[in-house]
């Protein structure tokens, strides 16, 4: 199977420095709510419980008050609470460990159609820890301080834990005969 | 391949988030292992990604998040308004329940001495001396404000 390299198109919004008032918060929501849920939903493979993650994460930071520097700083902020209610989550499912389960067994996987996509089920064979590091990494496009921010990592591990995800993961992708498309430029 | 970053990374998983190459890099991710790895995983996500935001489920409504977080936040300043409310409100409980306590056994030889000595069927004007005493009204008073006091802090305590 051949990957297309898909044009990522940047909903660039005004940056605002007022506060989150209805309007504003509408238009946030606009701009992150699907990309936050495919995240939260890549994460846990549960439509139900990625939406009411994201709704929570929502919440959670306008009770904080958050108002944050530009769209881009809300937009972080919103990962990183959603990071966290995941990992609240995982921990909840497997309280006897405080590490972070490898997958979310309880929670049904083929769900979502789209989950059960060839890159699905090779997203499936790496943990969740991998799974976020490589997401905000490659399709939010986190610097390695964002990821260790919103992640609670340190900053210093992270560059080669993405390395060893990455590595990981293409060799999933090459066991599964998936290889990139070739591009024209 | 070691773990040792490629210089050409960064720009390698921008084109790739992009899909735009220049040849020059497209020549070095055909010649470099790390950059092709690299490539093949972002794409993956990328896809994923595109296919995950596309879904046809509905998101849920922003207007029920904004209507709860309103809620959340005039619960938080009802709070914060009545918390010094609060306090006088245990205060007053604290000192009625110590003034009751302090005057507890003179106040008992007052009330039994006013209520053997009560007629109910003399004029006002016959009432014992005690009755009108003023420490008695004050003690009362602060006993049954107290109480009031006690049961709406409990009732807050308790919404």
């Amino acid at each position: 199977m051949a990957l297309s390299l898909p044009r990522v198109a940047a909903s660039e919004v005004a940056d605002r420095n007022t506060g989150m008032d209805e309007a504003a918060f509408r238009q946030l929501y606009q701009c992150t709510a699907r990309p936050l849920r495919a995240y939260l939903l890549r994460s846990c493979g549960n439509l139900a419980l990625a939406d009411d993650l994201l709704q929570e994460s929502f919440l959670r930071m306008l009770r904080s008050g958050f108002e944050g520097e530009d769209e881009e700083h809300r937009r972080r902020y919103l990962y990183r609470i959603g990071t966290n209610l995941l990992r609240d989550h995982f921990r909840r499912a497997k309280p006897e460990t405080d590490r972070l389960p490898e997958r979310d067994e309880g929670r049904a996987h083929d769900e979502v159609m789209h989950l059960r996509s060839d890159v699905g089920k090779a997203m499936d064979e790496i943990g969740p820890r991998d799974r976020q590091m490589l997401w905000l990494a490659y399709v939010e496009g986190a610097s390695h301080d964002e990821i260790a921010r919103i992640m609670k990592l340190r900053s210093a591990s992270v560059r080669s834990m993405l390395f060893r995800a990455r590595r990981r993961f293409a060799e999933v992708l090459r066991s599964r005969g998936l290889r990139p498309g070739v591009e024209e430029s | 391949m070691t773990d040792k970053a490629c210089p050409y990374e960064e720009s390698v998983t921008k084109a790739a988030r992009s899909g735009k190459w220049s040849s020059e890099l497209e020549e070095h991710r055909n010649g470099c292992l790390g950059c092709a790895e690299l490539t093949l995983v972002v794409a993956a996500f990328t896809t994923d990604a595109e296919m995950l935001e596309a879904l046809d489920a509905p998101l849920p409504d922003p207007s029920a998040i904004w209507l709860r977080a309103r809620l959340a936040t005039r619960e938080r300043d009802f709070q914060r308004a009545t918390r010094a409310i609060v306090w006088v409100q245990r205060a007053a409980v604290a000192v009625a329940l110590a003034v009751g306590m302090a005057f507890t056994p003179g106040l008992w030889k007052v009330a039994k001495s006013a209520m053997t000595g009560l007629n109910l069927a003399s004029p006002l004007a016959d009432l014992p001396r005690a009755a009108g005493s003023p420490l008695l009204v004050v003690v009362i008073s602060m006993i049954v404000l107290g109480g009031l006091a006690f049961l709406e802090f409990t009732s807050l305590s308790e919404g």
